[in-house]
Protein backbone atom coordinates (compact mmCIF):
# COMPACT_ATOMS: atom_id res chain seq x y z
CA UNK A 1 0.00 0.00 0.00
CA UNK A 2 3.19 2.83 1.16
CA UNK A 3 4.73 1.41 -2.30
CA UNK A 4 1.52 2.44 -4.45
CA UNK A 5 1.20 5.72 -2.61
CA UNK A 6 5.10 6.39 -3.09
CA UNK A 7 4.65 5.49 -6.85
CA UNK A 8 1.51 7.43 -7.04
CA UNK A 9 2.56 10.51 -5.40
CA UNK A 10 5.97 10.49 -7.47
CA UNK A 11 3.76 9.90 -10.81
CA UNK A 12 1.21 13.10 -9.91
CA UNK A 13 4.51 15.23 -8.63
CA UNK A 14 5.58 14.57 -12.07
CA UNK A 15 2.80 14.67 -14.13
CA UNK A 16 2.24 18.30 -12.59
CA UNK A 17 5.76 19.45 -13.15
CA UNK A 18 6.00 18.53 -16.63
CA UNK A 19 2.60 20.29 -17.51
CA UNK A 20 3.89 23.27 -15.28
CA UNK A 21 7.33 23.65 -17.39
CA UNK A 22 6.05 22.80 -20.74
CA UNK A 23 5.23 26.39 -21.56
CA UNK A 24 5.10 25.50 -24.91
CA UNK A 25 3.30 27.83 -26.70
CA UNK A 26 -0.43 27.43 -28.33
CA UNK A 27 -0.92 28.18 -31.85
CA UNK A 28 -2.08 32.05 -32.17
CA UNK A 29 -5.63 32.78 -32.36
CA UNK A 30 -4.65 35.20 -35.24
CA UNK A 31 -1.90 33.09 -37.04
CA UNK A 32 0.87 34.81 -38.83
CA UNK A 33 1.43 35.14 -42.35
CA UNK A 34 4.02 36.55 -45.04
CA UNK A 35 3.74 37.56 -48.50
CA UNK A 36 6.36 38.43 -50.88
CA UNK A 37 6.78 40.53 -53.80
CA UNK A 38 7.28 38.53 -56.61
CA UNK A 39 4.04 36.77 -55.39
CA UNK A 40 5.21 33.63 -53.99
CA UNK A 41 8.66 33.60 -54.06
CA UNK A 42 9.84 30.31 -52.40
CA UNK A 43 7.69 28.22 -54.74
CA UNK A 44 8.58 30.21 -57.72
CA UNK A 45 12.20 29.63 -56.50
CA UNK A 46 12.28 26.26 -56.07
CA UNK A 47 10.44 25.85 -59.59
CA UNK A 48 12.78 27.82 -60.88
CA UNK A 49 10.46 30.30 -62.80
CA UNK A 50 11.27 33.09 -60.44
CA UNK A 51 11.94 35.89 -63.12
CA UNK A 52 12.68 38.65 -61.00
CA UNK A 53 14.57 39.04 -58.02
CA UNK A 54 13.09 38.72 -54.25
CA UNK A 55 11.90 42.37 -53.72
CA UNK A 56 10.08 43.04 -50.78
CA UNK A 57 8.31 40.53 -47.66
CA UNK A 58 5.78 41.35 -44.88
CA UNK A 59 5.36 39.44 -41.66
CA UNK A 60 1.74 40.05 -40.44
CA UNK A 61 -0.86 38.64 -38.12
CA UNK A 62 -4.18 37.52 -39.34
CA UNK A 63 -7.45 38.79 -36.65
CA UNK A 64 -11.00 37.92 -38.01
CA UNK A 65 -13.59 40.00 -38.18
CA UNK A 66 -15.75 37.98 -36.60
CA UNK A 67 -18.87 39.64 -36.70
CA UNK A 68 -17.72 42.97 -35.52
CA UNK A 69 -17.65 46.16 -37.12
CA UNK A 70 -13.48 46.63 -37.49
CA UNK A 71 -12.91 50.32 -38.54
CA UNK A 72 -14.12 53.37 -36.93
CA UNK A 73 -15.12 50.70 -33.91
CA UNK A 74 -12.14 47.47 -32.92
CA UNK A 75 -9.38 49.60 -34.53
CA UNK A 76 -10.16 53.58 -33.53
CA UNK A 77 -10.36 56.09 -36.58
CA UNK A 78 -6.92 58.36 -36.15
CA UNK A 79 -5.38 55.71 -34.00
CA UNK A 80 -1.90 53.92 -34.99
CA UNK A 81 -2.19 50.46 -35.35
CA UNK A 82 -0.12 47.32 -35.67
CA UNK A 83 -1.71 46.86 -38.82
CA UNK A 84 -2.49 43.35 -37.78
CA UNK A 85 -2.49 41.14 -34.00
CA UNK A 86 0.45 39.92 -32.02
CA UNK A 87 3.93 42.05 -33.03
CA UNK A 88 3.73 44.80 -35.08
CA UNK A 89 3.77 43.72 -38.65
CA UNK A 90 7.53 43.76 -40.47
CA UNK A 91 8.31 45.15 -43.91
CA UNK A 92 11.38 43.71 -45.40
CA UNK A 93 13.18 45.20 -48.57
CA UNK A 94 15.96 43.51 -50.06
CA UNK A 95 16.94 46.06 -52.59
CA UNK A 96 16.04 49.83 -52.19
CA UNK A 97 12.89 50.90 -52.94
CA UNK A 98 11.15 54.63 -53.65
CA UNK A 99 7.32 55.28 -52.13
CA UNK A 100 6.22 58.51 -53.28
CA UNK A 101 9.11 60.69 -52.71
CA UNK A 102 10.68 58.75 -50.22
CA UNK A 103 13.57 56.57 -50.43
CA UNK A 104 13.58 53.63 -48.41
CA UNK A 105 17.16 51.72 -48.09
CA UNK A 106 16.72 47.90 -48.40
CA UNK A 107 15.80 46.47 -44.90
CA UNK A 108 13.65 45.48 -41.43
CA UNK A 109 11.07 48.04 -40.69
CA UNK A 110 7.79 47.95 -38.56
CA UNK A 111 4.62 49.42 -40.79
CA UNK A 112 2.05 50.70 -38.60
CA UNK A 113 -0.95 52.31 -39.78
CA UNK A 114 -3.15 54.99 -38.82
CA UNK A 115 -6.97 53.88 -39.86
CA UNK A 116 -9.53 56.67 -41.29
CA UNK A 117 -12.43 56.81 -42.98
CA UNK A 118 -11.75 57.96 -46.14
CA UNK A 119 -7.58 58.01 -45.91
CA UNK A 120 -4.68 55.56 -44.08
CA UNK A 121 -1.70 56.87 -43.20
CA UNK A 122 1.19 54.49 -43.55
CA UNK A 123 3.88 54.31 -41.41
CA UNK A 124 7.44 52.99 -41.80
CA UNK A 125 9.31 52.71 -38.69
CA UNK A 126 12.96 51.37 -37.92
CA UNK A 127 12.09 49.88 -34.34
CA UNK A 128 11.49 46.47 -35.41
CA UNK A 129 10.70 43.31 -33.53
CA UNK A 130 8.29 44.16 -30.87
CA UNK A 131 4.73 43.65 -30.14
CA UNK A 132 1.34 45.68 -30.62
CA UNK A 133 2.32 49.92 -30.81
CA UNK A 134 2.46 50.45 -26.87
CA UNK A 135 5.75 51.58 -27.51
CA UNK A 136 5.69 53.35 -30.71
CA UNK A 137 8.57 56.08 -30.93
CA UNK A 138 7.60 58.74 -33.46
CA UNK A 139 11.55 59.67 -33.60
CA UNK A 140 12.19 56.53 -35.55
CA UNK A 141 9.70 56.92 -38.71
CA UNK A 142 11.55 56.99 -41.80
CA UNK A 143 8.07 57.87 -43.45
CA UNK A 144 4.44 58.57 -43.23
CA UNK A 145 2.53 58.82 -46.58
CA UNK A 146 -1.67 58.93 -46.58
CA UNK A 147 -3.55 56.81 -49.06
CA UNK A 148 -6.99 56.73 -49.67
CA UNK A 149 -9.42 53.95 -48.48
CA UNK A 150 -11.25 52.16 -51.10
CA UNK A 151 -14.76 50.44 -49.69
CA UNK A 152 -15.46 46.85 -50.83
CA UNK A 153 -18.83 45.40 -51.25
CA UNK A 154 -17.81 41.63 -49.97
CA UNK A 155 -16.31 42.03 -46.11
CA UNK A 156 -12.83 40.12 -45.97
CA UNK A 157 -13.39 37.94 -42.86
CA UNK A 158 -9.22 37.73 -42.12
CA UNK A 159 -6.93 40.90 -41.94
CA UNK A 160 -4.74 40.26 -45.26
CA UNK A 161 -1.35 42.07 -46.58
CA UNK A 162 -0.02 41.23 -49.90
CA UNK A 163 1.94 42.36 -53.22
CA UNK A 164 0.47 43.48 -56.75
CA UNK A 165 2.22 44.35 -59.61
CA UNK A 166 2.04 47.33 -60.95
CA UNK A 167 2.48 50.10 -63.76
CA UNK A 168 5.23 51.70 -61.60
CA UNK A 169 6.46 48.57 -59.54
CA UNK A 170 4.43 46.95 -57.20
CA UNK A 171 2.09 48.04 -54.87
CA UNK A 172 1.37 46.66 -51.37
CA UNK A 173 -2.39 45.76 -50.79
CA UNK A 174 -4.11 45.96 -47.24
CA UNK A 175 -7.81 44.56 -46.86
CA UNK A 176 -9.82 43.95 -43.85
CA UNK A 177 -14.05 44.00 -43.82
CA UNK A 178 -14.91 46.31 -46.28
CA UNK A 179 -12.11 48.48 -46.63
CA UNK A 180 -9.15 48.13 -48.99
CA UNK A 181 -6.10 50.36 -49.18
CA UNK A 182 -2.84 50.66 -51.76
CA UNK A 183 0.54 51.59 -51.01
CA UNK A 184 2.70 52.48 -54.40
CA UNK A 185 6.07 51.23 -54.28
CA UNK A 186 8.32 51.72 -57.37
CA UNK A 187 11.99 50.71 -57.83
CA UNK B 1 -10.16 -11.85 1.59
CA UNK B 2 -12.88 -9.35 2.01
CA UNK B 3 -10.15 -6.59 3.39
CA UNK B 4 -8.07 -7.48 0.04
CA UNK B 5 -10.74 -6.52 -2.31
CA UNK B 6 -11.56 -3.22 -0.19
CA UNK B 7 -7.76 -2.33 0.15
CA UNK B 8 -7.88 -2.81 -3.86
CA UNK B 9 -11.20 -0.33 -4.77
CA UNK B 10 -9.16 1.79 -2.21
CA UNK B 11 -6.63 1.86 -4.13
CA UNK B 12 -8.00 2.28 -7.60
CA UNK B 13 -10.37 5.09 -6.00
CA UNK B 14 -7.09 6.67 -4.07
CA UNK B 15 -5.40 6.55 -7.81
CA UNK B 16 -8.52 8.20 -9.76
CA UNK B 17 -8.57 10.98 -7.67
CA UNK B 18 -4.90 11.47 -7.86
CA UNK B 19 -5.39 11.19 -11.57
CA UNK B 20 -8.20 13.69 -11.36
CA UNK B 21 -6.73 16.24 -9.35
CA UNK B 22 -3.30 16.16 -11.92
CA UNK B 23 -5.98 16.91 -14.56
CA UNK B 24 -7.30 19.92 -12.85
CA UNK B 25 -3.88 21.20 -11.99
CA UNK B 26 -3.16 21.18 -15.66
CA UNK B 27 -6.07 22.47 -16.84
CA UNK B 28 -5.93 25.42 -14.31
CA UNK B 29 -2.45 26.06 -15.73
CA UNK B 30 -3.85 26.02 -19.42
CA UNK B 31 -6.38 28.64 -18.52
CA UNK B 32 -3.89 31.11 -16.88
CA UNK B 33 -2.07 30.66 -19.91
CA UNK B 34 -4.83 31.68 -22.27
CA UNK B 35 -6.11 35.16 -19.92
CA UNK B 36 -2.55 36.15 -20.42
CA UNK B 37 -2.69 35.67 -24.15
CA UNK B 38 -6.10 37.66 -23.94
CA UNK B 39 -4.80 40.58 -22.34
CA UNK B 40 -1.73 41.00 -24.34
CA UNK B 41 -3.85 40.64 -27.91
CA UNK B 42 -6.95 42.70 -27.60
CA UNK B 43 -7.85 42.27 -31.45
CA UNK B 44 -7.18 38.38 -31.33
CA UNK B 45 -10.24 36.16 -31.61
CA UNK B 46 -11.07 32.93 -32.49
CA UNK B 47 -9.93 31.57 -35.61
CA UNK B 48 -12.69 30.77 -38.09
CA UNK B 49 -12.12 28.70 -41.67
CA UNK B 50 -13.49 31.28 -43.88
CA UNK B 51 -12.55 31.56 -47.59
CA UNK B 52 -10.56 34.63 -48.33
CA UNK B 53 -10.44 36.06 -52.25
CA UNK B 54 -6.74 37.53 -51.47
CA UNK B 55 -5.01 34.68 -49.73
CA UNK B 56 -6.34 31.72 -47.80
CA UNK B 57 -5.38 31.01 -44.18
CA UNK B 58 -2.56 28.11 -44.09
CA UNK B 59 -3.67 25.17 -42.79
CA UNK B 60 -0.04 25.26 -41.04
CA UNK B 61 -0.08 28.72 -39.58
CA UNK B 62 2.81 30.65 -39.27
CA UNK B 63 4.54 31.42 -36.41
CA UNK B 64 7.53 33.31 -34.33
CA UNK B 65 9.57 32.60 -31.66
CA UNK B 66 12.33 34.84 -29.92
CA UNK B 67 15.74 34.83 -27.89
CA UNK B 68 14.71 36.18 -25.57
CA UNK B 69 11.61 34.46 -24.75
CA UNK B 70 8.91 37.12 -26.03
CA UNK B 71 11.54 39.40 -26.86
CA UNK B 72 8.61 42.22 -28.80
CA UNK B 73 6.77 41.44 -25.38
CA UNK B 74 9.67 42.39 -23.11
CA UNK B 75 10.38 45.48 -25.09
CA UNK B 76 6.70 46.51 -24.81
CA UNK B 77 7.11 46.52 -21.51
CA UNK B 78 10.43 47.86 -21.31
CA UNK B 79 11.46 45.00 -19.69
CA UNK B 80 14.31 43.55 -22.00
CA UNK B 81 17.04 43.31 -20.07
CA UNK B 82 19.30 42.10 -22.81
CA UNK B 83 19.63 42.42 -26.73
CA UNK B 84 18.06 40.10 -29.55
CA UNK B 85 19.77 36.87 -29.94
CA UNK B 86 17.76 34.89 -32.38
CA UNK B 87 14.36 34.41 -33.80
CA UNK B 88 13.15 31.49 -36.03
CA UNK B 89 10.18 31.86 -37.92
CA UNK B 90 8.33 28.41 -39.14
CA UNK B 91 4.79 26.69 -39.77
CA UNK B 92 3.23 24.69 -37.31
CA UNK B 93 1.44 21.62 -39.06
CA UNK B 94 -0.61 19.75 -36.75
CA UNK B 95 -0.60 16.24 -35.98
CA UNK B 96 -4.28 15.27 -37.03
CA UNK B 97 -4.19 11.71 -36.14
CA UNK B 98 -1.10 10.81 -38.35
CA UNK B 99 1.97 8.77 -37.99
CA UNK B 100 4.62 12.21 -37.85
CA UNK B 101 8.07 10.46 -37.73
CA UNK B 102 8.77 6.82 -38.66
CA UNK B 103 10.00 4.82 -41.91
CA UNK B 104 7.12 3.68 -42.75
CA UNK B 105 5.09 5.15 -46.20
CA UNK B 106 2.38 6.15 -44.21
CA UNK B 107 4.48 8.70 -42.13
CA UNK B 108 5.24 12.17 -42.54
CA UNK B 109 8.17 12.78 -41.97
CA UNK B 110 10.12 9.29 -42.82
CA UNK B 111 13.39 8.90 -41.42
CA UNK B 112 16.54 9.31 -43.21
CA UNK B 113 15.24 12.25 -45.74
CA UNK B 114 15.27 15.89 -45.40
CA UNK B 115 11.78 18.02 -43.39
CA UNK B 116 11.82 21.19 -43.50
CA UNK B 117 11.33 21.25 -39.60
CA UNK B 118 7.29 22.56 -40.38
CA UNK B 119 5.70 23.33 -43.65
CA UNK B 120 5.18 25.67 -46.40
CA UNK B 121 8.58 27.58 -46.59
CA UNK B 122 11.61 26.59 -45.53
CA UNK B 123 12.16 27.23 -41.88
CA UNK B 124 14.05 30.57 -41.24
CA UNK B 125 16.70 30.99 -38.22
CA UNK B 126 18.64 34.31 -37.83
CA UNK B 127 20.80 34.91 -35.58
CA UNK B 128 21.39 38.63 -34.38
CA UNK B 129 24.79 38.01 -33.44
CA UNK B 130 27.72 35.02 -33.68
CA UNK B 131 26.73 31.89 -31.99
CA UNK B 132 28.16 28.59 -31.27
CA UNK B 133 26.73 25.39 -31.69
CA UNK B 134 28.58 22.21 -30.46
CA UNK B 135 31.59 23.98 -30.86
CA UNK B 136 30.89 25.49 -34.69
CA UNK B 137 30.80 29.79 -34.63
CA UNK B 138 28.01 30.01 -36.98
CA UNK B 139 28.18 34.22 -37.80
CA UNK B 140 25.15 36.64 -37.63
CA UNK B 141 23.02 36.60 -40.32
CA UNK B 142 19.57 34.90 -41.67
CA UNK B 143 20.01 30.99 -42.32
CA UNK B 144 17.53 28.09 -43.50
CA UNK B 145 17.46 25.34 -40.86
CA UNK B 146 16.01 22.10 -41.17
CA UNK B 147 16.55 18.55 -39.91
CA UNK B 148 17.03 15.10 -40.87
CA UNK B 149 15.13 13.01 -38.37
CA UNK B 150 16.32 9.54 -37.25
CA UNK B 151 14.77 7.11 -34.51
CA UNK B 152 17.43 8.04 -31.97
CA UNK B 153 19.08 11.70 -33.36
CA UNK B 154 17.91 14.44 -35.69
CA UNK B 155 20.82 15.32 -38.12
CA UNK B 156 20.33 19.52 -37.65
CA UNK B 157 21.40 21.19 -40.75
CA UNK B 158 21.82 25.36 -41.00
CA UNK B 159 21.71 26.12 -44.67
CA UNK B 160 22.06 29.32 -46.94
CA UNK B 161 19.36 28.97 -49.64
CA UNK B 162 16.95 31.28 -48.54
CA UNK B 163 13.35 32.26 -48.79
CA UNK B 164 12.66 28.71 -50.83
CA UNK B 165 9.23 26.41 -50.43
CA UNK B 166 10.60 23.43 -47.63
CA UNK B 167 10.33 20.89 -50.32
CA UNK B 168 13.94 21.45 -52.17
CA UNK B 169 16.95 21.68 -49.85
CA UNK B 170 19.86 22.69 -51.12
CA UNK B 171 22.93 20.51 -49.89
CA UNK B 172 25.28 22.35 -51.91
CA UNK B 173 24.38 25.37 -49.81
CA UNK B 174 24.72 23.52 -46.57
CA UNK B 175 26.89 25.58 -43.96
CA UNK B 176 26.88 23.32 -40.78
CA UNK B 177 25.83 20.15 -39.63
CA UNK B 178 25.39 18.51 -36.24
CA UNK B 179 23.71 15.45 -34.32
CA UNK B 180 21.17 16.30 -31.57
CA UNK B 181 19.58 12.83 -29.76
CA UNK B 182 15.73 12.76 -29.61
CA UNK B 183 14.19 12.34 -26.45
CA UNK B 184 10.14 11.48 -25.90
CA UNK B 185 7.74 14.02 -25.38
CA UNK B 186 4.76 12.91 -23.26
CA UNK B 187 2.03 13.60 -23.60
CA UNK B 188 2.08 14.01 -27.26
CA UNK B 189 2.45 17.26 -29.41
CA UNK B 190 -0.35 18.08 -31.68
CA UNK B 191 1.07 21.37 -33.24
CA UNK B 192 4.84 21.87 -34.49
CA UNK B 193 6.27 23.78 -32.23
CA UNK B 194 9.78 25.14 -31.84
CA UNK B 195 10.75 27.62 -29.24
CA UNK B 196 13.65 28.78 -27.22
CA UNK B 197 14.37 28.02 -23.73
CA UNK B 198 17.37 29.74 -21.53
CA UNK B 199 20.77 27.08 -20.53
CA UNK B 200 23.32 28.01 -18.85
CA UNK B 201 25.67 28.68 -21.91
CA UNK B 202 23.01 30.74 -23.79
CA UNK B 203 19.73 29.43 -24.83
CA UNK B 204 17.88 25.75 -26.23
CA UNK B 205 16.25 25.87 -29.79
CA UNK B 206 13.66 23.11 -28.11
CA UNK B 207 11.88 21.35 -31.79
CA UNK B 208 8.47 19.19 -30.55
CA UNK B 209 6.29 17.81 -32.41
CA UNK B 210 3.98 14.37 -32.03
CA UNK B 211 5.76 12.26 -29.14
CA UNK B 212 9.45 13.22 -30.26
CA UNK B 213 11.80 16.03 -29.09
CA UNK B 214 14.86 17.55 -30.16
CA UNK B 215 17.25 19.84 -27.90
CA UNK B 216 19.84 22.22 -30.27
CA UNK B 217 22.32 23.68 -27.91
CA UNK B 218 23.10 27.72 -28.89
CA UNK B 219 25.91 29.00 -27.23
CA UNK B 220 26.51 32.93 -27.31
CA UNK B 221 28.44 35.96 -25.01
CA UNK B 222 26.01 37.56 -22.43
Amino acid sequence: MKRILFVTLSLIVSYTAVFCQNKIPQPDKSPMDMSYYPDNFPLLKIQEKAKEPLIARVVYSRPQKNGRVIFGNLIEYGKLWRSGANEATEIEFFQPVKIKNYKIKKGRYTLYTIPDSSRWTIVLNKETDIWGSFKYDKQKDIMRIDVPVEKQTDAIESFSMFFEKSAIGFSLQITWDDVKVSLPISL
Amino acid sequence: MIFMYLQKKITRLFLLCCISIAFLFSCKYNIKQDNKAETLTKDSLPAKEKINPYITNDKSPLDISYYPQEYPVLRMNGTDSGKLVCRVIYSRPQKNGRIIFGNADKSLCIYGKEWRLGANEATEIEFFKQVNINGNNINKGRYVIYCIPYPDKWTIVINSNLYTWGLHMDPAKDIFKTDVPVTQQFPALEDFTMVFKPASYGADLLMAWDNVKTVLPISFSK
